[in-house]
């Protein structure tokens, strides 16, 4: 078996089944996801004299550029497929398309959830966990990503929703 | 194994399904061993966790909440957490103006908002073993920390970019925690306090400070409340914010910690040597191309 530098830890019990990265950054290249190298710059923190408030205009970010990539591996696209696991609802499988040594796509390659219509909820739960693990992987020396997409009182409702939705009580 | 003398060493990276969500905990230390008391704290800080979600869960119907919600127990007949929370979320409320207020939530009372970030601060503090530069709970997005990557070397934590989450809005350093709430991805799902209706007047709040409670609770009130809010938080000792706007915009309070978004090379021991929790089972992709 041929190893890619991507680990993957495996939840086997746990309600959403999240599968998450677990990699190396040293093995990884200093880029982002793709596109994201065009995020907007950090307004200047410090020094920015006596203002009271700190304010940047809209749409004023930085043009994009791109990362440097050490240690690309070399070749173009690949996709794995993590190996299908149990988890409460059934058993998935996750799939990673890695690009020029990025990360470029996660996704869900295999549901059975007995038909019970939770797809969606994995969906839900899981892709957004991946993603930002995968970003938080590849963007060079941060340790943790705070959003909000599935945080606060927010998420919480939504989730409930479709919890709702999905039958789940 | 481990690096030179005082290079932290990435020990623990622990994936917790708990609260309807992923917690992850990260512990970073000068030895790189996940000994004994590290496990330990790690075990402690997982059940901590687990009891507030039995205990706090609006969804399981036979949680204390769900029953206190249904006015089936009242709140000194709940656990004892039970009462702290509400104390808790009620100061919430009134340092927010009013803008969080799991009273006035549509279905009774609901104090979620404050939850997560009150379970993941309080599973921070299982975190003790002389061996550890710094420790982070991650409540999907919201953040408890302790310490950092010694020799005075802060977290760096990206703040997602709210028109394209795959994205980095910024980086900032942490100092203990942070949180960042909006309406963005799912639409929107914040309801405001003061008219029962959904509401949202920016695409991204962040809040620093030092409890995790506090800034959940903040930052859905700044995400509600959108920049008129920002003097809320302003007047807070410790605790800053950071808005981006519907338009992009970004306003921030006065020393909201941006860091550089250029890093310096890293800083820990990355490698094989982290410890993964027993609940997960590792396994190393097969290459398929």
């Amino acid at each position: 078996m041929r190893r890619t530098p991507i680990v993957i830890t495996a939840t086997l019990a746990g309600l959403a089944g999240v599968l998450a990265f677990h990699t190396t950054p040293a093995n990884l290249s200093l880029g982002t996801l793709p596109g994201a190298s065009g995020a907007a710059q950090a307004p200047a923190p410090a020094g920015s004299g006596g203002s009271q408030r700190g304010q940047s205009a809209g749409g004023s970010s930085s043009p994009p550029r791109s990362g440097p990539t050490a240690n690309a591996p070399p070749g173009g696209t690949r996709t794995v497929v993590g190996p299908a696991v149990n988890y409460n609802f059934g058993v998935l499988s996750v799939s990673v398309t890695v690009s020029g040594g990025k990360i470029a796509k996660v996704g869900i390659a295999s549901i059975d959830d007995g038909g019970r219509m939770r797809s969606q909820f994995i969906d839900q739960q899981a892709i957004p966990i991946l993603e930002q693990e995968a970003l938080q992987a590849q963007s060079a020396n941060i340790q943790g990503v705070s959003g909000a997409s599935y945080t606060s009182a927010g998420f919480q409702q939504s989730l409930q929703a479709a919890l709702h939705t999905l039958g789940f009580h | 194994m481990a690096g030179p003398p005082g290079l932290p060493v990435h020990s623990v990276h622990h994936l917790e399904n708990v609260m309807g969500t992923v917690v992850t905990i990260d512990v970073y230390t000068t030895d790189g061993r996940a000994g004994a008391e590290l496990s330990r704290e790690l075990a402690t800080a997982r059940a901590l966790l687990q009891r507030a979600d039995a205990v706090f869960s609006t969804w399981k119907p036979d949680s204390p909440v769900s029953r206190l919600r249904r006015g089936e127990i009242t709140s000194a007949q709940a656990p004892a957490e039970v009462s702290e929370v509400l104390e808790q979320c009620a100061i919430a409320r009134e340092l927010s103006g009013g803008w969080f207020d799991p009273w006035a939530m549509p279905g009774g009372i609901d104090p979620t908002g404050y939850v997560k970030g009150w379970a993941a601060q309080r599973a921070l503090g299982a975190f003790r073993a002389s061996s550890i530069y710094g420790a982070i709970v991650n409540a999907a997005g919201d953040i408890a920390s302790v310490g950092g990557l010694g020799h005075g070397t802060p977290f760096r934590i990206g703040i997602t970019d709210p028109f394209s989450p795959g994205r980095l809005a910024d980086v900032v350093y942490l100092t203990a925690a942070i949180a960042t709430s909006g309406t963005y991805e799912r639409g929107n799902h914040l309801i405001d306090p003061h008219s029962g209706r959904p509401a949202g007047r920016v695409a991204s709040a962040s809040v620093t400070g030092p409890d995790l409670g506090l800034a959940d609770a903040l930052a859905t009130a700044l995400a509600v409340a959108g920049e008129p809010g920002l003097d809320l938080i302003e007047a807070l000792d410790g605790y800053e914010a950071l808005i981006i706007a519907i338009d992009g915009g970004r306003r921030w309070t006065e020393h909201f910690p941006f860091a550089p978004r250029e890093a310096s090379p890293p800083l820990w021991e990355p490698a094989e040597k982290t410890a993964r929790s027993s609940v997960f089972a590792d396994s190393v992709f097969e290459d398929l191309g």
